[in-house]
């Protein structure tokens, strides 16, 4: 008895040796194999399609899916309730469900390359410039949607000018579907116009203005703090939010990354900012605005506080500020603080550049994992195009939480603070239908500045234009390192001598290949403007 | 196989081993699951990832993701701020734990012993992101409380977060504020299984608390030190990235004495999301740990062979 005891054990643990030593070896094969299948289905599906359309009238959605849309941010509180009733929707029409996944806005960055590159199951998500969009097309992070379009959304495609589809093309093809609603993302300078009339200064059109707005403040309000300006890590030619103010001398077609900047009245002209004397002469004005003590000295370790000015511990900003911020911001503080009054000074009234985003901004990509991509355009296109589903996923129930008045403006029913569905509480920039579209009273300032932009609005060169840093990856990345280091001090006015920091940053550029970086990109920035011609 | 069943069901086998490869078992599969199996990620540093190919699918290149990380010229500056920090951290860490965990061992108040422990295994739960805003309030130039007393002294401001000296004492000493409660713990505890009588007899022979400390206590511990100083030595490359991250962050005026391998690698890969560049990194940095902990063992084998790790 006890010999077969023991022989039994033996067995079982022989067995489970097996399983830790090779448990985890048919698994990552599996996962290997269906990668590989589902590129080789991707391949096929060209000619499978074909096939398949030739047998069956309609799509066939004989099978339940489960699909999964990963968004970045926040959901809202009465999700789950609107979801179910966008399933109950849905389940006759495509015999799926549908899960929206929220990452927080803590790393989101992170989260959404990992949600990609580890082969989670999502079948929709969330894509934008910010987010990588050409990259992660170009090395095969989505399905392309050329095919499934027209097959499975016909009236989706149909309702996306082609324009919008021909401009967020990668390598020709078509990884997203882009939203249509146009923006213009112009920048200014926000202030508060309460201050600037009770102290009698000057409206803060122009640097010198601006400079004597918020000396004229401290010097009434000694105490209150002027900006909360911070550091910006990971962009090449932006390292300090403050100089968002340099936005009224750009007159650009692009941003000057690796100090490659072009007019706006000659794109195809690219000239080295990096190396110019305008480029000294703008970061002697941000060590002066710094030694004046516009923003805190100890501001390159400082984070992002979004609510600074909102809250009143701020009373000026000089970067991401639209009209669309003047709106919340007035919006916001219009119970607490009858008193506060927002304004902007729009950049664009010194440059005259102003141009709409680009369709790429803001769009819904198919993951490469995603099982059912023919289900996933079917359900973007009842997202987009069914109004109530686009409705309840961008404002909530109508009655419960908000309401239309009898101008046709959105009316919120509960304290935006604590509502179960706030404004575009599911984030929708993505599936925003401008039909559908419904906006608070006091948006009309912001419709009424669209309005005046798209008068003067000229073409959109850089949001559409892809760099390829294959060839000079390992010197963008060196190059990155140094940005941090020694432009960053400069574009936050914190260092001894402008002059001298502007020599070693442009020296240590070099140590790390700027010139290829300059050389290449220049190559591959003239074709594109050529291309546009 | 049946070899190996043979093996495994003969008598002798069975009674002497089993049991213990069976108490063995679910550490190793621990270990295989988790430290070994991820192993073959190292082939990502070599390869061009793409998201259709894959760990193996992806096209090989060689060295090539290794070459930034010596392009710039600042490999050996990191590798530089890296070490020495360990170092300090190690040396700094282990000196105050020994000395922190004896005077706990030494206190009869059972209340006042529980209260000192507590207090300081604290700060090891405070996360780093909280530490950020703490060291911030402290050192910012305007408003911080440091350049506030000084004021008050009648002293000049000083300008903390554009002037890299004063970092790495301040980063040591949050490491060890930080971290010294929860390595006391492991040093009382071994003081805790060292045999009462020796100090019995020692006071019998009129040893003194101090002598006692000297001539049991410490030689003692000098086991537990030495393993968890090797454990230390392997991953003296990576460095304590949150702490970095947080205290710094992405302020270039302090670079120079606060960069480290890990910050410098995040800095530079957050431009675009590159798992190749990453993954290169990591392998230096193994392998600069390994070929390390090898040779310090290695000595340590030689000179007193009964602490080596193996």
């Amino acid at each position: 008895m006890k010999k077969n005891m023991s022989k039994a054990l033996a067995l079982s643990a022989a067995v489970l040796m097996m399983f830790g030593l090779f448990g985890c070896g048919p698994v990552s094969q599996s996962t290997a194999q269906s990668n590989q299948t589902t590129s080789s289905q991707s391949a096929a599906t060209e000619t499978q399609k074909a096939a398949e359309t030739q047998v069956a009238t309609g799509p066939d959605i004989s099978e339940r899916v489960d699909l999964q849309f990963m968004m970045i941010g926040d959901g809202a509180k009465d999700m789950d309730r609107i979801v179910g009733m966008v399933n109950e929707k849905i389940a006759p029409k495509i015999n799926a469900t549908i899960k929206w996944n929220y990452t927080t806005f803590t790393d989101a960055m992170q989260k959404y390359n990992l949600a990609l590159s580890s082969g989670q199951n999502l079948d929709l998500i969330y894509t934008a410039p910010f987010l990588n969009y050409f990259s992660l097309s170009k090395s095969g992070a989505f399905h392309a949607l050329d095919d499934l379009l027209p097959e499975y959304a016909p009236d989706l495609y149909e309702f996306v000018p082609e324009g919008y589809w021909k401009a967020v093309k990668v390598n020709g093809k078509i990884y997203t579907v882009p939203c249509t609603y146009k923006q213009y993302l112009v920048g200014g300078f926000i202030y508060r116009k309460d201050l600037q009339e009770k102290f009698n200064l000057p409206v803060p059109d122009s640097i010198e203005n601006i400079e004597a707005y918020f000396l004229g403040v401290k010097q009434n309000m000694p105490e209150q703090l002027l900006t909360n300006e911070f550091p910006m890590a990971g962009i090449y030619q932006f390292n300090f939010s403050a100089i968002g103010v340099l936005d009224m001398y750009h007159d650009w077609a692009n941003t000057a990354i690796y100090g490659l900047a072009a007019r706006y009245s000659e794109p195809d002209k690219l000239f080295d900012y990096w190396a110019s004397d305008e480029f000294v002469e703008e970061m002697k004005l941000m060590k002066r605005w710094a030694d004046l003590g516009f923003w805190s000295r100890s501001a390159l370790s400082s984070v992002e506080d979004m609510s600074a000015m909102q809250n009143g511990k701020t009373i000026g900003r000089l970067f991401g500020g639209t009209v669309n911020t003047v709106s919340e911001y007035n919006a916001a503080t219009a119970e607490a603080h009858p008193d506060w009054k927002f304004d902007i000074a729009l950049y664009s009234d010194n440059s005259g550049i102003v141009y709409p985003t680009h369709p790429i901004q803001d769009g819904i990509g198919i993951p490469i994992a995603s099982k059912h991509p023919d289900r996933a355009v079917m359900f973007a296109q009842e997202l987009l195009l069914d109004q109530e589903i686009n409705q309840w996923t961008s404002y909530g129930i109508k009655g419960e939480h908000y309401d239309v008045d009898a101008d046709g403006w959105y009316v919120p029913l509960q304290d935006p603070t604590v509502s179960g569905f706030s404004r575009e509480g599911m984030l929708c920039w993505a599936w925003r239908n401008p039909d559908y579209m419904l906006f608070p009273k006091e948006d009309a300032y912001r419709i009424e500045m669209y309005e005046k932009f798209e008068k003067v609005a000229g073409v959109n060169y850089i949001g559409g234009f892809q760099e390829d840093y294959s060839a000079y990856q390992t010197e963008r990345a060196a190059l990155g390192t140094v940005v941090t280091q020694y432009l960053q001090p400069l574009h936050a006015g914190l260092v001894d001598d402008v002059e001298q920091a502007v020599a070693t940053f442009l020296e240590q550029a070099k140590l790390a290949g700027l010139e290829t970086i300059q050389q290449q990109y220049s190559q591959q920035w003239l074709d594109y403007i050529k291309s546009l011609q | 196989m049946t070899g190996f069943l043979a093996w495994l069901s003969r008598k002798r086998f069975q009674q002497r081993y089993l049991t213990y490869y069976l108490m063995l078992l679910p550490t190793i599969t621990f270990f295989i699951i988790f430290n070994y199996i991820p192993m073959s990620g190292i082939y990502y540093a070599f390869t061009r990832f793409s998201y259709t190919g894959g760990l193996f699918g992806s096209p090989f290149v060689g060295l090539d993701n290794f070459k930034y990380l010596f392009k710039s010229g600042i490999l050996l500056r990191i590798t530089r701020n890296t070490v020495l920090y360990n170092i300090a951290f190690i040396f700094f860490s282990h000196l105050l734990q020994i000395i922190f965990a004896i005077m706990i061992s030494r206190i009869t108040g059972r209340l006042f012993k529980r209260l000192t422990q507590s207090m300081l295994l604290f700060p090891y739960f405070v996360s780093f992101v909280i530490l950020r805003v703490l060291v911030y309030n402290l050192f910012n130039y305007e408003i911080g409380l440091v350049n506030a007393t000084l004021a008050e002294l009648g002293a000049s401001p000083y300008d903390f977060y554009n002037k890299a000296s004063f970092w790495p004492f301040i980063i040591v000493f949050f490491y060890l504020w930080k971290n010294v409660g929860y390595g006391t713990v492991i040093y009382l505890a071994a003081i805790t299984g060292i045999d009462t009588e020796l100090y019995e007899s020692a006071s019998i022979d009129g040893a003194g608390a101090v002598k006692q400390i000297f001539y049991i206590t410490v030689p003692l511990l000098k086991p537990t030190f030495v393993t968890l100083f090797l454990f230390s030595l392997g991953s003296i490359l990576k460095g304590q990235f949150e702490l970095f991250y947080q205290l710094i962050g992405s302020n270039g005026n302090l670079f120079t004495l606060t960069d480290i391998i890990d910050t410098y690698v995040f800095r530079s890969l957050t431009f675009d999301f590159d798992i190749g560049r990453s993954a290169a990194a990591g392998v230096y940095q193994s392998i600069f740990g390994f070929l390390l902990i090898m040779s310090v063992n290695g000595i340590i084998k030689r000179k007193a062979p009964e602490y080596a790790l193996f």
